[in-house]
């Protein structure tokens, strides 16, 4: 990950702007060559969509999905 | 413990033998944790309005008697009450009243729940970016959902799990009040209020269920209101309280009232009763207004009463249901400094518990049976237990 893009990760904790954690983490997500670090940064971006009611959460739990790190779930439970 | 702390035979008697609960019943921590059990754990007790979570998404960490729970409206507009903890190491899920937009997820690890308590998402709980594992069965792993009943806006719990149903519970209450089962409508904030008394939560029940003391403590509703207007009510195990035979309506100086409840008869045209449902939980009703104040015990001597104003429609006048709301004020905090006063007499060694009014006092006699009823038989289910 570049060190711009994690202050503003950090930026973005720090101000709870969960929009904002959504959109970079999947960023870091899209710029990462290893599957299982990219499930990292998913797996944060789905956290923080879920937890917020993003539009991007069954996306986000999609691509999870498709490297086996999700449950196969049509409805993410809510 | 000792299995038995206090001698409740003289409780039990009839009203006019009786003597009331002994001093340990207010004073003693091990009574009152003897007590949670029996009075308020195993009962359906009072806990919160569901107009305290009005909206979808809405939740409010409520600690009761050091249970920490979660109020919720679900997405589906349903209230419901978990404890407030995450399944995976017992962390506090929410410390402060606030919108759930999507999922409830734990500040410790992230674990994540639905608004229905399922557990939906457990990051890296397989290692770094693996989210599920074999032995983390989701579907076993929800929240802790306690069991939970709404009426009349009250939001009723049972956190042993083992009362009756809710509708078996109060089936006499509730046909009781049937004509005034209607819509209730909050008057919003400007019809709620807390009061903290220093006193035992029971002393605020006591209070509210006789008339007795209204003349005294009470003088503004000597002139319509009279002692000799108002009736006992009781129902052994259940309820007790009074009731009044001339209710006179709010009025603005222009003669507005609030609207009625839809047919509520005319049996209500002049009556309305107040009665206190065991354990914590007071209740009034008018043809034209409701109220509901759930006592919340703080401590052996720290009670807070939340009031709620309700009425049959859901937009009233703003000056009428203030006056309204101020009028009820003034006389709940007239009631003060007599549970806090009974409460600092507990502390007298030589009272014996007091002696009842026959005709005066037999609902609050109604409601010390009740106790001393409840608490015999935790102590008795203890001691088999042993």
């Amino acid at each position: 990950m570049s060190e711009a893009l994690d202050a503003q990760m950090m930026a973005a904790h720090e101000a709870h702007d969960t929009r904002a954690l959504v959109r970079l983490y999947t960023q870091a997500a899209d710029s990462s060559n290893d599957v299982d670090a990219a499930c990292f940064y998913l797996t944060h971006a789905y956290v923080f969509a879920l937890e917020s009611g993003a539009p991007e959460t069954r996306m986000l739990r999609a691509r999870l999905m498709e490297y086996g790190r999700e449950t196969d779930v049509t409805d993410p439970g809510f | 413990m000792p299995a038995e702390i206090t001698d409740l035979s003289s409780v039990r008697k009839s009203v006019e033998q009786a003597n009331g609960l002994p001093n340990a019943h207010y004073i003693d921590p091990a009574v009152f944790e003897e007590e949670k059990q029996a009075l308020l754990y195993s009962q359906w007790a009072g806990l919160a309005v569901a107009a305290d979570v009005p909206e979808p998404g809405d939740a409010v960490p409520i600690s009761f008697l050091g249970t920490p729970l979660l109020l919720l409206r679900d997405k589906a507009g349903d209230v419901r009450v978990f404890q407030n903890i995450c399944r995976h190491r017992g962390m506090i899920l929410v410390e402060e009243p606030k919108k759930i937009r999507g999922a409830i997820r734990c500040p410790y690890h992230s674990w994540c729940y639905s608004t229905k308590g399922e557990l939906v998402s457990t990051p890296h709980v397989g290692g770094p970016g693996h989210n599920t594992h074999e032995a983390i069965e989701r579907e076993n792993l929800g929240l802790f959902e306690v069991r939970s009943h709404i009426w009349r806006d009250v939001v009723w719990v049972n956190l042993s799990g083992d009362a009756p149903a809710f509708e078996d519970a109060m089936a006499d209450l509730i046909e009781r009040w049937v004509e005034f089962d209607k819509p209730l409508y909050h008057g919003g904030t400007d019809s709620k209020f807390e009061l903290e008394v220093d006193t035992n939560w029971k002393l605020a029940v006591e209070n509210y269920c006789e008339s007795y003391h209204l003349p005294w403590v009470h003088p503004g509703l000597n002139s319509y209101s009279r002692l000799e207007d108002h009736y006992n009510i009781e129902k052994p195990g259940q309820y007790s309280g009074q009731g009044t035979l001339v209710y006179r309506q709010l009025k603005s100086d222009a003669g507005d009232m609030f609207p009625d409840f839809e047919e509520v008869g005319e049996k209500w045209n002049e009556q309305a009763e107040y009665i206190a449902i065991y354990p914590n939980v007071l209740l009034g009703v008018h043809r034209d207004h409701a109220f509901a104040i759930i006592l919340e015990p703080k401590g052996l001597d720290k009670t807070v009463e939340h009031i709620h104003l309700y009425y049959s429609v859901p937009k009233t006048s703003d000056e009428l249901r203030r006056t309204n709301t101020a009028m009820w004020k003034t006389v709940f905090e007239e009631d003060i400094f007599v549970v806090e006063g009974m409460q600092r007499g507990r502390h007298a060694d030589m009272f014996d518990g007091g002696r009842f009014s026959p005709v005066m006092d037999s609902p609050t006699h109604c409601f010390h049976d009740w106790v001393a009823g409840q608490v015999d038989a935790h102590r008795f289910k203890s001691r088999a237990a042993e």
